[in-house]
């Protein structure tokens, strides 16, 4: 098999700035349906069934204002490396990274403040709209938890002063993603205080 | 051993075959032909089984009718049915002469300019004017069949005025079977719900709730009065099933924890309809259309309409919940 | 020496055929694979159509496939619906979802659009193996315990969440659920690559309104499925939480096995919204690729341009919006709002609109054509054949005052078998027998192939036609037998009938399966352009080389159906009945499409 060009790095990085972004985008528009999906159903179950009011744990409101911030501080970040203060950008990126743990960590305590409030995920307790908190959040997570992935080795990355004004793809892809589930959040959020 | 022998006889055709055609290649290749491309003889060939194919297909389809045309359900035996046996027969007559026109147009067409290496064919890539006659001419015909479907489907969708009179019956699926319940003399039925099952008060009806008391449950056969509006409330206590009553043009699912509701006027008795099927051992049936488990093929309750008269001779027979 | 030799060549077999990142390749990887599935498919329909040609006879081919789910050669009655439920997810799926799309998108979108490979090679490689591992649970879930999954292949709950109701909603239910999340991952991995792909990558001069029909209708597939393969997930999430967790989203009041389950407050009919949002553009995910191969190849063998390319474009974009707002017409008997059935009946006809234009386009450019009958011209013409006769029908069934009646019964059975089935395989075989030559080099046998297509649309349409009869006679579908009830009794001559006609039709594709791999091992050398087609993908060379085209990529100068253009002396412009893509207009020569 002869090959031609592919083996050449420049067309590969080429057709990777090229691509890169619309294939994050698209992505982005499947997981928009599968909460779209989601979010549809929490309305139709709504409409049919008994729902429970829940009181929405203060710790949802904390984890808010966190995973603002992190997108604030990646924005930074992103700009302090447009601009090549590779000194600063790497504590906004590492900020970042933290304030994404810390969301997690109080995602993790709402989860308990709605437990001791008696809303439980499955079994006889349990109602749709008590499942439905829970299935919402966990699988916002679990889609934060590959954003934090991609935290990590940008930051790996950072340290190791990999990226500059002219290098910064890795960092524009995983920032795009961050802001996405920190808009997810908000929507979901907000979703959260309405069917409450 | 079969199936050694099955094997080595499989491979053996498979080895032949592969040799016959491999020979036959050879054999067009020494010819002089090219031996991938369609010969024009094969060309004519296939163009004149496209017509052929065009005549059996419409034999088939009439042979079908002919053959099969008297098994179909027979007269509708309820008011709406007739509504949506002539929505039916519009509907046919729309897309039948579709059906026939394109396929003679598409075969035709691919016969008749089959290839022929004196003639050119016509580049011809597109004209709005034929465009726009073939988008306006089927959202013409289709404005009409959606407002006759509309309309026919809020008629047959209102549910019973409950001022006037009328049969309440609550029908129950389960695996495997059917239950029913007649609303009795106050017209109203009970409560009844899952948790109250219990030993013979299989559909669930709560003692306690006053309006139960004379229910009457019936299993095996429910009885309609002709010319009288029933409707039916349908329940599941298991999966989904699907309460189908073919001859009335009837059918709703049976959903577990959620009430549907459907309604219809039945017109002609079972005695009435043994003659106009010419069969007597006709009946009126309630199966399940929906799939619900292993048994789904055998959940049946036969359906009589009868008199006025005999449908209440026979309700008065049925006991009342209370009485069990 | 020759160790390090072997091992280089070791290596070089995993990745050129295994681990591939070529687009060719893995195509190839998605044919096979789908192929095998839908054969898988294809036995076990005809297996249960013995059930239902001769109820309740003891067969031998039932046991040697079945062996424990027969006891003598007799289907078991849940293992009757268990066959039912894993053919419609095969064929669906499997064959015509990955099978027909990751075949065609693969191979044709860089082809044909100029690009040396698809965006990401390597998503690409994992859209395949996803898609492998998805279809080995599924194989997997055939041998378990209680069966494969029973519950229909719309697996509406509660039937596929409580193994109470059914032995298949155990384990094999399980299985089924994790092999179509992994097989989702799959799709949406491969239509963000073609949608990409087609979006970013195209070469020189090729516009959007000069891309082939096939491109459209990938594009507007994947589209599609990103759209609706994240809700099925979602619905499938659920309906996992509610199996394993014990949660309540789509069960409640429930009473089997002698008691009353702790579920409450879920609805059924919630998961059979978000079902059929998938479910429906579902339909068009089969049937789009299909309809786009068959524009091409009517076009390239008619020696004449697509009739009305923009018109063609419009009607696959309206059919792809309309098909998302349509679910509804599958749940008019679950005792939805009136007025939301009218809603949907109105979208549904509506779709008949492009489906017509469609139609007609395609009958215009057979008109005054030259047409060359090749098998893929064929199973072309036999495409808007089943998309006419299986069309039609649907304005039945989308009226909600006639789907009452005829609602799951076999008059449903045979529309989308023939509208979708039949049209989507029909594309398929087409494909495979036009872009053959361009996989793998050598020409398939034409004899072999007319025998094919006519035993093919012959056999079909005596298996799907009388399943109307049935249906307007009121047999419900999916069951075991239909001899329970004296009503249908007469009916068993038809069933007959149509279980020779699949039997046949089954043995049939043998042919197929024969052709297939003895043109691909022994069949006769392909020219490079063997249709005298004008599209890009038979400018490459035949011999497969990574990157596609020796050299730069070819530049694009007008549109890909420029077929027996003629000057004004009524001479071929370029002196033959076709023009590549890739040769300039001539001085006085106008754009043939626009």
């Amino acid at each position: 098999m002869t090959s031609i060009a592919l083996e050449n790095n420049d067309y590969k990085k080429e057709i990777k700035q090229k691509t890169a972004k619309p294939l994050l985008w698209i992505g982005l528009m499947s997981i928009v349906m599968f909460f779209a999906g989601l979010t549809s159903a929490v309305i139709v179950s709504k409409g049919t069934a008994v729902w429970e009011t829940i009181q929405i744990p203060s710790a949802f409101a904390i984890s808010t204002v966190f995973i603002l911030l992190s997108s604030l501080t990646f924005y930074l970040g992103e700009r302090s490396l447009k601009s090549n203060q590779l000194a600063k950008a790497k504590l906004f990126i590492l900020a970042t990274l933290l304030l994404g743990l810390l969301f997690t960590v109080t995602q993790y305590l709402a989860w308990t403040d709605l437990y001791k409030n008696g809303v439980v995920w499955a079994g006889s307790e349990s109602s749709a709209a008590g499942s439905y908190f829970y299935a919402l959040t966990a699988l916002h997570l679990l889609h934060l938890l590959g954003g934090l992935i991609s935290l990590l080795v940008v930051n790996f990355k950072s340290i190791k002063e990999k990226y500059n004004a002219e290098n910064l793809l890795g960092v524009q892809l995983s920032s795009t993603y961050w802001h996405f589930l920190t808009a997810l959040w908000v929507y979901l959020y907000l979703f959260l205080i309405f069917i409450a | 051993m079969v199936a050694l022998v099955a094997i080595v006889a499989v491979l053996l055709i498979v080895i032949s075959a592969v040799q016959t055609l491999k020979i036959a290649e050879l054999w067009a290749i020494n010819k002089g032909k090219v031996i991938y491309e369609v010969t024009k003889k094969q060309n004519k060939t296939q163009a004149l089984l496209m017509l052929v194919f065009l005549v059996a297909y419409f034999a088939f389809f009439a042979w079908q009718v002919w053959k099969w045309g008297d098994l179909m359900l027979p007269v509708s035996a309820s008011e709406h049915g007739v509504i949506t046996d002539r929505l039916l027969n519009i509907t046919y007559a729309f897309i039948i002469p579709v059906f026939v026109i394109t396929h003679i147009f598409l075969f035709w067409f691919a016969y008749k300019y089959a290839y022929n290496s004196n003639r050119k064919a016509v580049f011809f890539s597109h004209s709005n004017k034929l465009e726009l006659i073939w988008t306006i001419i089927p959202s013409i015909a289709l404005t009409v069949l959606i407002l006759f479907g509309l309309s026919s489907w809020n008629e047959i969708m209102t549910p019973v005025d409950s001022e006037k009179e009328h049969v309440l019956i609550e029908v129950q699926a389960q695996q495997f079977s059917w239950n029913a319940r007649y609303a009795g003399t106050d017209g109203k039925l009970g409560r009844a719900g899952v948790e109250f099952i219990e030993g013979v008060n299989a559909m669930g009806v709560d003692i306690k709730d006053e309006n139960s008391k004379d229910d009457k449950i019936v299993r095996g056969e429910i009885h309609l009065p002709v010319g009288v509006p029933v409707q039916f409330v349908f329940r599941s206590i298991d999966v989904i099933h699907s309460a189908y009553m073919p001859h009335f043009r009837a059918q709703m699912n049976c959903v577990p924890g959620v009430k549907t509701q459907f309604n219809f006027v039945p017109t002609i008795t079972t005695e009435d309809m043994k003659k106009i099927t010419n069969n007597e051992d006709f009946n009126y049936i309630l199966l399940c259309n929906k799939i619900c488990g292993a048994a789904h093929y055998n959940m049946q309750m036969d359906i009589i309409v009868e008199s006025k008269e005999d449908y209440e001779k026979w309700l008065a027979e049925q006991k009342q919940f209370a009485e069990n | 020496m020759s160790a390090t030799h072997h091992h280089h060549e070791e290596q070089d077999f995993l990745f050129k055929y295994i681990f591939s990142q070529d687009h060719k390749m893995i195509s190839k990887q998605f044919l096979i694979t789908g192929f095998l599935m839908g054969f898988i498919g294809m036995v076990m329909s005809t297996l249960f159509r013995l059930q239902l040609g001769f109820p309740g006879e003891s067969f031998w081919a039932i046991d040697f496939f079945l062996g424990s789910w027969a006891e003598n050669g007799v289907m078991a009655p849940d293992k009757y619906l268990a066959l039912v439920t894993m053919h419609g997810t095969i064929m669906v799926f499997f064959l015509l979802t990955a099978g027909l799309s990751g075949t065609f998108s693969n191979l044709l979108i860089p082809l044909q659009i100029g690009a040396r490979d698809m965006a990401s090679g390597f998503l690409n490689m994992l859209s395949y193996w996803f898609f492998f591992v998805s279809t080995i649970i599924m194989l997997i879930s055939l041998g378990v315990e209680g069966g494969s999954a029973s519950a229909g292949w719309t697996i509406y709950p509660p039937l596929s969440a409580l193994p109470q109701a059914i032995p298949g909603s155990g384990l094999g239910m399980t299985l089924w659920l994790v092999a179509m999340a992994i097989f989702i991952a799959s799709s949406l991995l491969g239509s963000l690559n073609y949608i990409v792909t087609i979006l970013n990558l195209r070469t020189k001069g090729m516009t959007m309104t000069r891309l082939p029909l096939t491109i459209w209708a990938f594009l507007v597939t994947a589209i599609l499925g990103v759209l609706s393969f994240p809700v099925l997930l979602s619905a499938a999430l659920l309906l996992i939480f509610d199996r394993s967790f014990g949660t309540s989203f789509y069960l409640s009041d429930i009473y089997i096995g002698g008691q009353v389950l702790e579920h409450s407050g879920g609805s059924p009919i919630l998961f059979e919204h978000l079902f059929w949002f998938l479910g429906h553009p579902e339909v068009y995910i089969v049937l789009l690729p299909a309809l786009g191969i068959t524009s091409e190849i009517v076009s390239t063998m008619s020696r004449k341009p697509i009739f009305g390319y923009r018109a063609m474009v419009t009607s696959i974009l309206a059919i792809a919006f309309l098909s998302v707002i349509v679910w509804g017409h599958h749940m008019f008997v679950t005792g939805m709002n009136p007025f939301l059935g009218a809603v949907f009946t109105f979208t549904t006809l509506l779709i008949a609109i492009p489906s017509a234009v469609k139609v007609f386009n395609y009958i215009t450019t057979l008109w005054k054509g030259n047409i060359i009958f090749s098998p893929a011209m064929l199973f072309s013409i036999g495409l808007v054949s089943t998309f006419i006769s299986g069309g039609v029908t649907g304005l039945i069934l989308g009226d909600s005052a006639l789907d009452i009646n005829i609602h799951d019964t076999y008059f449903v059975v045979g529309h989308f078998h023939i509208v979708m089935g039949l049209s989507a395989i029909f594309g398929m075989f087409a494909g495979v027998y036009h872009w053959f030559p361009k996989m793998f080099g050598r020409m398939m046998n034409n004899t072999i192939g007319f025998f094919h297509f006519w035993i093919t649309i012959v056999c079909a349409y005596g298996v799907f036609f009388p399943m109307h009869f049935l249906g307007l006679a009121g047999v419900p579908r999916r069951y075991y037998t239909n001899s329970e009830f004296p009503l249908f009794d007469n009916m068993i001559d038809i069933n007959e009938l149509v279980t020779w006609f699949a039997i046949v039709a089954a043995f049939a594709q043998l042919l197929f399966v024969f052709n297939f791999f003895y043109s691909a091992l022994r069949g006769p050398r392909s020219s490079q352009n063997p249709w005298r087609a004008n599209s890009l993908e038979w400018t490459a060379p035949v011999e497969h080389i990574h990157g596609n085209w020796p050299g730069e990529i070819p530049e694009v100068h007008r549109w890909a159906y420029d077929y027996s253009k003629v000057d004004e002396n009524g001479e071929y412009v370029s002196g033959e009945d076709f023009i590549s893509q890739v040769v300039p207009l001539g001085p006085n020569e106008k754009d043939g499409g626009h």
